[in-house]
């Protein structure tokens, strides 16, 4: 019997930059073998945008890095006939297929469904590109922001009065998330009936589902929710205030006349919590910021702990704002195990995010780090391919497999000299 | 009807509000059989939610929960009553997965923790979601969507520096942790048909939603410092044009030279001071400045479709009436209408993926209690008169 819920099946992993990935990983976590698939001519994506501007820097990407763990990793140059042949040598062994070209990618290799069906009859394909495979943007380019902007996420979401934001960058991750629920539901259809099946998946589509309320709202009502920064509809008070310190937060949030009388009791009942254009809900929305300037004066003489502490006492949602080095210490989050120290070749030891989720029988670990370029060449080749070692000298000599990027820029520049060039554009010390 | 990729497999639905919905909602519309248990007379609390059609409330017509509750029949049990509970264990009999988004306590409370419901049916998957988990020192918070947004770290990000940090417009963490119940549900049930056993699966918003990130927190690791929010400006940009906004990213020398072409300013490309993507950095505002005066008298889609001549990611950013109209949906035909005794026919997001074999369905919300019937006489054999019995008891 198999330890993990997806061991035995293998998936043969195209998938680039990051809401393709995302969906493998998952697999992955949850015991899928993912081969995943790069080149020495065009590694993934994300090794080069969040990478460093040093000799291995490729290796640096932490958003790469965080996505791939768990996968095995090969090259194989697609553009080339042979890499193509192997790729195919792949298909017939695997159950799935993923891949997030644009649609013309594929189909220019002679790798689409129809053809690779031939080759494994019980194939499971996803393809999961911006747009989504037909239609009359098919061939158009995003990022995975440009997927956050055209959802339609950005014109709800503002300070209130303001213009349209971005906030967060979670369009590829929630693309992925969706993507590999697809291939997890085609596996059910495939247990039962031994058929397996295409998959088209418009990253766009699979965004925008997540947008049910503002939908419905103009789809019933012609109206269109405003921007309301962190205020809600129809509770208040409802929104993120400041705490003693710099740029320290905490949320709070009412949801019901019995929350805001424990409230007012765990904030010692000030005079104005007794006033009368406070006393009920609506009263409270419209008086909302002179609310949220009262509540300010009595959070921010108080650390965001005491806050939460004081009025989760108290029962009230409050919650602190954690930067990413606080997650990371946060006794909820160690107690829960969600971060897991993992050797890696280049980078070394670190703690690395794992699967969100806990299964009692078939727990999620982080079994094998995100592998370095073309770590895993020998064995997919060897054990699961049957070559010898002349065919894979072959493959190598023709750089249509191999371990280092082609023309890689940035053979001589300092690893200090990157960090601290990083950190004046982008941040500031924890 | 055509086979779904879900067929056979059903689920015990005692969810409420967003999160466990969109859920079982994925694997209702996949084809699951999906019984949704709802308290008597208020129903799921997302059923007073709205929006409402003309703002009218009402019960059966709550545009969320309509949504949310697509292809599911639904049954009312008061779970609070020794018969209740009774009941409840006799539908866990009958089902691959129950599923659950109570705080930590209430199952227990009830009787109905996992170890009870597994005694009742050993194949039995079940899944639990909850604010932060079913254990550690944050169980019992109480917690909201934004509350969850700023444990997982990606609230600090975002906003302008130099006021607070600021949410997305959507819930969109208790989807996310929707999601994660679908996956790992189907994955154990996998697990379990393949000749593996049954178990119970601990879902917390929390943490789904610290994952929808680019490991930040590995950037920490790696380089020891935390990104400041930094609002939106050049490369990327969120701008205003003759009918509504652009969106874009574009960090690249090939991205800057081709916007310069897209805005009818080539020559701009070879000017010392926007040279690098720092020169440019530091003149951002100007840069913007430009931008914003080229797209004043330009319409959205004229302007995505020549951005993406150039090979520019750049789209369009509507707002919801704009997104009906975008020609990608209207020829994909993701926009489903689907209609419904209370509410009437209404056009809803549709398919979130295509399967090509076994399709996905467009059916309705149920109204609350409307498969009392079929499930207490059909499926578990109680008379018509018992079912009353139990509806004066205020059992059902």
């Amino acid at each position: 019997m198999s330890a993990l819920p997806l061991q035995g099946v293998r998936v043969i992993d195209a998938c680039i930059y990051w809401a393709g990935p995302m969906a493998t990983v998952l697999l992955a976590d949850l015991g899928a073998e993912v081969i995943k698939i790069e080149s020495v001519q065009r590694p993934d994506y994300l090794r080069l945008l969040g990478g460093w501007p040093t000799p291995d820097g490729y290796e640096w990407s932490a958003a790469f890095n965080g996505t791939n763990r768990n996968k095995y990793g090969i090259t194989l140059n697609l553009n080339h006939p042979r890499g193509r042949e192997v790729f195919k040598s792949l298909v017939k062994i695997g159950d799935v297929v993923t891949e997030n070209f644009s649609p013309r990618v594929m189909e220019n290799w002679g790798l689409s469904y129809d053809v690779l069906k031939k080759i494994n009859p019980h194939l499971i394909m996803l393809s999961m590109p911006g747009f989504g495979t037909t239609g009359p943007w098919r061939n158009y380019v995003t990022f995975g922001p440009n997927v956050e902007m055209v959802s339609g996420m950005p014109t709800i979401s503002g300070y209130p009065g303001g213009e349209p934001m971005m906030t967060g960058y979670i369009a590829d991750p929630i693309a992925g998330l969706m993507g590999a629920v697809a291939v997890v539901v085609a596996l059910q259809h495939r247990h039962h009936t031994g058929e397996g099946q295409y998959i088209d998946m418009s990253q766009m589509e699979a965004v925008t589902a997540l947008m049910g309320g503002p939908i419905m709202e103009y789809a019933m009502n012609k109206r269109m929710q405003p921007r309301r920064g962190n205020r809600h509809p129809s509770s208040a008070p409802h929104g993120v205030y400041r705490c003693k310190g710099d740029d320290q937060w905490v949320t709070i949030t009412v949801s019901s006349e019995e929350e805001w009388k424990r409230f007012c009791d765990a904030v010692e009942n000030p005079s104005w919590a007794n006033e009368s254009r406070f006393n009920d809900n609506a009263s409270r929305l419209e008086n909302h910021d002179d609310l949220d300037r009262l509540i300010t004066e009595w959070t921010s003489q108080r650390e965001k702990a005491e806050v939460t502490q004081v009025l989760q006492r108290a029962a009230v949602a409050s919650v602190p704002v954690l930067n990413y080095a606080e997650v990371m210490n946060n006794p909820h989050i160690e107690e829960r195990g969600l971060f897991e120290t993992v050797n890696r070749p280049v980078t070394g030891t670190h703690p690395y995010p794992g699967f969100p989720v806990k299964l009692s029988e078939t727990p999620i670990n982080i079994r094998r780090p995100t592998p370095t370029l073309g770590q895993d060449n020998e064995y997919v080749l060897t054990e699961l391919l049957g070559m010898n070692k002349d065919e894979i000298e072959k493959l190598a000599d023709d750089e249509i497999i191999g371990t280092s990027p082609l023309g890689w820029p940035y053979a001589t520049t300092d690893r200090e000299e990157a960090i601290s060039r990083l950190k004046d554009i982008h941040g500031k010390d924890a | 009807m055509t086979e779904q990729a879900l067929s056979g497999g059903r689920v015990l639905d005692l969810t409420h509000y967003v999160a466990g919905p969109y859920c079982t909602k994925i694997l209702a519309d996949y084809g699951a059989d999906v019984v949704k248990v709802e308290r008597p007379g208020a129903g799921d609390p997302a059923r007073s939610i709205g929006p409402f059609p003309g703002d009218i409330v009402n019960l059966e017509s709550s545009g969320l929960f309509l949504y949310l509750n697509t292809n599911k029949k639904s049954v009312t049990l008061n779970l609070k009553s020794a018969s209740g509970v009774a009941i409840l264990k006799e539908l866990v009999k009958g089902a691959d997965i129950v599923i659950e988004n109570f705080s930590p306590r209430v199952m227990p409370g009830l009787g109905l923790d996992y170890e009870t419901l597994k005694e009742i049916n050993p194949g039995l998957v079940m899944v639990s979601i909850s604010n932060f988990g079913q254990t550690g020192p944050y169980r019992d918070y109480r917690a909201t969507d934004l509350s969850i947004w700023g444990f997982s770290g990606i609230l600090y990000e975002c906003g302008e520096p130099d006021r607070e940090p600021l949410k997305m417009g959507s819930n969109v963490s208790e989807y996310v942790a929707g999601l994660y119940g679908a996956l790992t549900s189907l994955s154990a049930l996998y697990y379990r048909d393949e000749g593996g056993i049954s178990q119970h699966i601990d879902v917390s918003i929390g943490e789904t939603l610290h994952t929808m990130q680019p490991s930040m927190t590995l950037v920490f690791c790696y380089m020891e410092f935390i990104r400041r929010r930094a609002g939106i400006h050049f490369p990327w940009g969120i701008l205003p044009c003759l009918d509504g906004y652009v969106g874009f990213f574009l960090p690249t020398q090939t991205h800057w030279e081709s916007l310069c072409v897209l805005i009818g300013m080539p020559e701009i490309r070879d000017k010392p001071e926007y040279e690098t993507p720092l020169h440019r950095e530091e003149r951002r505002d100007e840069i913007q400045g430009l931008i914003v005066d080229w797209l004043k008298d330009k319409r959205m889609e004229e302007v995505f479709h020549a951005a993406q001549e150039l090979r520019l990611p750049l789209t369009m950013v509507p707002n919801p009436q704009q997104l009906f109209e975008m020609p990608q949906h209207i020829d994909r035909k993701y926009f489903t209408d689907i209609d419904h005794p209370s509410a009437g026919k209404l056009t809803y997001p549709g398919e979130p993926f295509r399967l090509s074999r076994t399709p996905w369905h467009a059916g309705r919300a149920p109204l609350l209690g409307e498969h009392n019937e079929e499930i207490y006489c059909g499926r578990l054999g109680y008379s018509r008169e018992h079912l009353l019995k139990l509806k004066d008891e205020g059992v059902v």
